[in-house]
């Protein structure tokens, strides 16, 4: 580790303050600006990490992508599959040292059900959700569903985030005020700065689980007094703080950083999240061209998702998976099933040829980038120039994300101000299964941007929650590629692996998904 | 004179109220939608329907504005749309950073860019002339943001003088607080400095041509009496102005300035509501903008008085 010159004359003038060295806060820059502090409300990534700090799930995710208890002791179900009791640990409490009771939970429970998919399927089936008393919690069911504890469980937004009752009453669709959470973690909101600064001090009364640490399982050891999260909207400035040591972990360093962090002896990178993200064309079927499946099909022997991976994180293997199919590479659903359309012999003739036959008529294809973006905007220029090089009349117009998001929602054609296709990328957690896999959806006009009806997957997906083992679930999965890859509502780009940059200083810092901060520790 | 200020005063009124309707419309006008970007990647039209109308966004033109104006003339700048905060409470929060910035700038630049002026405006011709309007160029030419970078490679990364990002609070501690700005300021002086040096040149050029400099030679007066007492005060005014309108150049450098330094100014906090459509902090944060340029205006005009005594309001 080097000494500064600037560390030195800081220690030289103020010693009882270097003195505290050790118990200096964990320096964190996120991949953007934390504005909203509610992980319900929002589904941005950046607040379900915060989500992950301040508050506790009953169940939490392994690395393996096994749910294991977590705030929950355990829970039977009944003989019928329609009753889930779920016992709640002893000794758990919010961070106003309230204890978490039933009430609490089932609250909780009820808010996120109204935003998260899967939340809303439980919405959909619960016949009713109580509390018995303070430590158990009972949901009845209309149908069986196994996945339930998945659901409550799984990391990716909405997180079902176990918060007070008083809070978790608030409307769903409108955000928190009171940050009292349940996790390892207590959020300080005196000093909480949007844009500058977000402060979590360790929560002396969480209780850990006894198990070793296993990604979002086991025990949430912390040995960092504080963390605090510096908001640095400049690539370039966040990369010379972590040079710096001004900083000691960095979520999104850009690729066209990385050669010169990895020249620093004290910086370490590392993928610490193999789910990464899943790229993704879509296509909108409301509107000619793209509401034909032959037209959306020519596209498939042109595609080369080397090519959209390296716009995407650069040249490095290790950052990114080719191929990848509708499922997340590497998590138990992924499959081969019908790949062969990504993987057989790369041709712009064969597409080119497709699109003749398809009856493409040159209608305008609009798509859409965000330039604020890196990531989605590589994606989409290579996209855009794939489109034009096999024969489409592309337009692709300059905007922002704010403007972009805005513009997907609108279903009127391009001349309305609609679109036909764009890129973005899902979190590998998200489309690991079906139940969460929303560009998998085929149920028109209430499914996510391009509103595909499809009722093959639908009927799949209906198949998946009811899957009775790991192996039917499997088998649905692969029929859902087929069908995939036959109607094309997007067509998988590869995975991301985007790397993090930490000072060589830290270590235990967990893998699996996201940034966590139990487990990891200042050598 | 109080009769003026007073006019003065009143006449940002209507200003005041043009640029509320003016920034409210431009964003009702704008695409994109803050709704959408809460509901994110994922969301269903639905959802973002539902945000839409539990913001209030769904309602007409006329009623939200004229709800906004209530609320101002209330001395209420609104919520933020996705911090919850009030943005009256946001904008405390940022402007002791922009305040700070724009000061160490000022000082900063003026006293470097009107020796410089006073200098090469002497030396008319010199190579000294020629370096200093070199630099002018160069000061206009080179964007804010890469002078920015070069100044945190060489002296936060290769000589560790000056940290690279953050801001310290004043009541921290002076030395603390200056470190932090010590780069900022000279990144974002540069084009300030070209500025006033130019015109400081330009106006002591004129000055030095006239008759009383002339006199003030003939009757023994020393070469930095003649320029810095005789000459500068007379060529003041224009510098002043110079200044006054600079104020805008500082307010739009700092964005950059600000971003580039990881300093949790307004500039950023501009930036921040922009990309996310944040409609109550944006129209917060510019009528502030031009309210603050409306003071400055004013408070330049009172200056003439005090450095030209011919000058009566």
């Amino acid at each position: 580790m080097s000494v500064s010159r600037r560390g030195v004359l800081a220690a030289g003038m103020a010693a009882p303050a270097f003195a505290q060295g050790a118990g200096r806060p964990l320096r964190f820059v996120p991949q953007s600006n934390l504005a909203s502090i509610d992980p319900v409300w929002s589904t941005a990534v950046v607040v379900r990490n915060h989500g992950l700090m301040v508050y506790d799930l009953l169940y939490g995710l392994d690395a393996q992508y096994r749910v294991q208890p977590q705030m929950a002791a355990g829970h039977e179900v009944s003989s019928d599959g329609l009753t889930w009791t779920i016992t709640l640990r002893e000794g758990l409490k919010f961070h106003d040292n309230e204890p978490v009771r039933g009430r609490d939970c089932v609250a909780s429970i009820i808010r996120w059900s109204k935003r998260d998919v899967l939340g809303q399927r439980l919405d959909g089936l619960a016949e009713e959700i109580t509390a018995p008393d303070d430590r158990r919690i009972r949901i009845r069911l209309k149908r069986p569903w196994a996945g339930l504890a998945w659901a409550l469980g799984k990391p990716s937004a909405n997180m079902c985030a176990i918060m007070p009752e008083r809070v978790a009453r608030t409307d769903p669709f409108q955000q928190i005020t009171d940050a009292t959470g349940s996790g390892p973690f207590r959020f300080r909101q005196d000093l909480f700065r949007p844009g500058d600064v977000a402060v979590y001090d360790k929560f002396a009364g969480y209780v850990p689980r006894g198990e070793a640490t296993d990604f979002l399982a086991g025990a949430k050891q912390v040995h960092f007094d504080r963390v605090e999260w510096k908001i640095m909207p400049d690539p370039a400035t966040a990369g010379a703080a972590l040079q710096n040591n001004e900083a000691d972990w960095w979520e999104t360093p850009l690729p066209d950083l990385l050669p010169l962090l990895r020249r620093n002896r004290d910086i370490e990178i590392g993928v610490i999240n193999p789910a990464g993200n899943l790229g993704v064309l879509r296509f909108n079927f409301l509107h000619p061209p793209f509401d034909n499946a032959a037209v959306r099909r020519a596209l498939l022997p042109a595609v080369e998702q080397r090519a959209f991976m390296d716009a995407a994180i650069g040249t490095d293997p290790a950052l990114s998976v080719v191929p990848a199919g509708v499922f997340t590479p590497g998590t138990p659903l992924a499959n081969a099933a019908g790949l062969e359309v990504l993987t057989g012999p790369r041709s712009l003739e064969a597409a080119r040829a497709a699109l003749r036959a398809s009856g493409y008529a040159n209608q305008r294809v609009t798509m859409l980038g965000a330039s604020d973006l890196p990531v989605l905007q590589n994606l989409s220029e290579v996209a855009g120039d794939l489109l034009r090089r096999v024969g489409f009349n592309v337009d692709m117009p300059g905007m922002d994300w704010g403007t972009h998001i805005q513009r997907r929602n609108n279903r009127g054609t391009v001349d309305a101000g609609g679109w036909s296709a764009f890129c973005t990328t899902w979190e590998g957690l998200d489309v690991s299964v079906p139940g969460s896999h929303q560009p998998l959806r085929g149920h028109g006009a209430a499914a996510w941007a391009g509103w595909p009806t499809l009722p093959a997957l639908e009927t799949l997906r209906e198949e998946w929650f009811d899957a009775p083992d790991d192996a039917t679930a499997r088998r649905v999965a692969e029929q859902m590629q087929r069908v995939a890859f036959a109607e094309v509502p997007f067509i998988p780009l590869g995975l991301v692996r985007p790397p993090q940059a930490w000072r060589r200083s830290l270590t235990g810092i967990v893998r699996g998904g996201p940034a966590l901060f139990w487990g990891v520790r200042r050598a | 004179m109080w009769a003026y200020i007073i006019r003065r005063v009143l006449a940002t009124i209507p200003v005041m109220a043009f640029v509320a309707l003016f920034v409210f419309s431009l964003l009702y006008l704008a695409p994109g939608d803050p709704a959408a970007v809460i509901a994110g990647d994922q969301a269903t039209p639905d959802d973002v329907e539902r945000i839409r109308a539990s913001l209030g966004l769904d309602r007409p033109y006329l009623v939200r504005f004229s709800e906004w104006v209530f609320r101002i003339l209330q001395g209420d700048l609104g919520t933020s749309i996705f911090t919850n905060l009030p943005v009256g409470h946001m904008i405390a929060q940022r402007i002791e950073p922009t305040l700070s910035l724009m000061i160490v700038t000022l000082c900063l630049a003026l006293s470097i860019a009107i020796p410089m002026g006073v200098v090469a405006a002497w030396k008319q011709g010199t190579w000294i002339d020629r370096a200093v309007m070199g630099f002018a160029v160069l000061g206009f030419s080179v964007p804010v943001f890469v002078v920015g970078y070069l100044l945190a490679y060489v002296f936060a990364l290769e000589l560790d003088w000056f940290p690279v990002q953050g801001y310290t609070p004043f009541a921290q501690g002076f030395f603390p607080w200056i470190e932090n700005l010590v780069l900022p300021a000279v990144a974002l002086g540069g084009v300030y400095i070209a500025l006033i040096a130019r015109i400081t040149r330009a106006t002591m050029l004129e000055v030095l041509q006239q008759d009383y400099i002339r006199t003030a030679r003939a009757k023994g007066a020393g070469q930095s009496s003649i320029l810095f007492l005789h000459a500068l005060k007379n060529a003041a005014v224009p510098i002043v102005t110079v200044v006054g309108i600079g104020i805008a150049l500082l307010i739009g450098g700092a964005v950059v300035t600000e971003s580039v330094f990881a300093i949790p100014g307004l500039g950023r906090l501009t930036v921040d509501a922009i990309l996310r459509r944040d409609y109550p902090v944006i129209q917060g944060v510019v009528l502030l903008f031009s309210f603050v340029y409306v003071l400055v205006n004013l408070g330049i005009d009172l200056l003439y008085t005090f450095l030209d005594p011919r000058i009566r309001y």
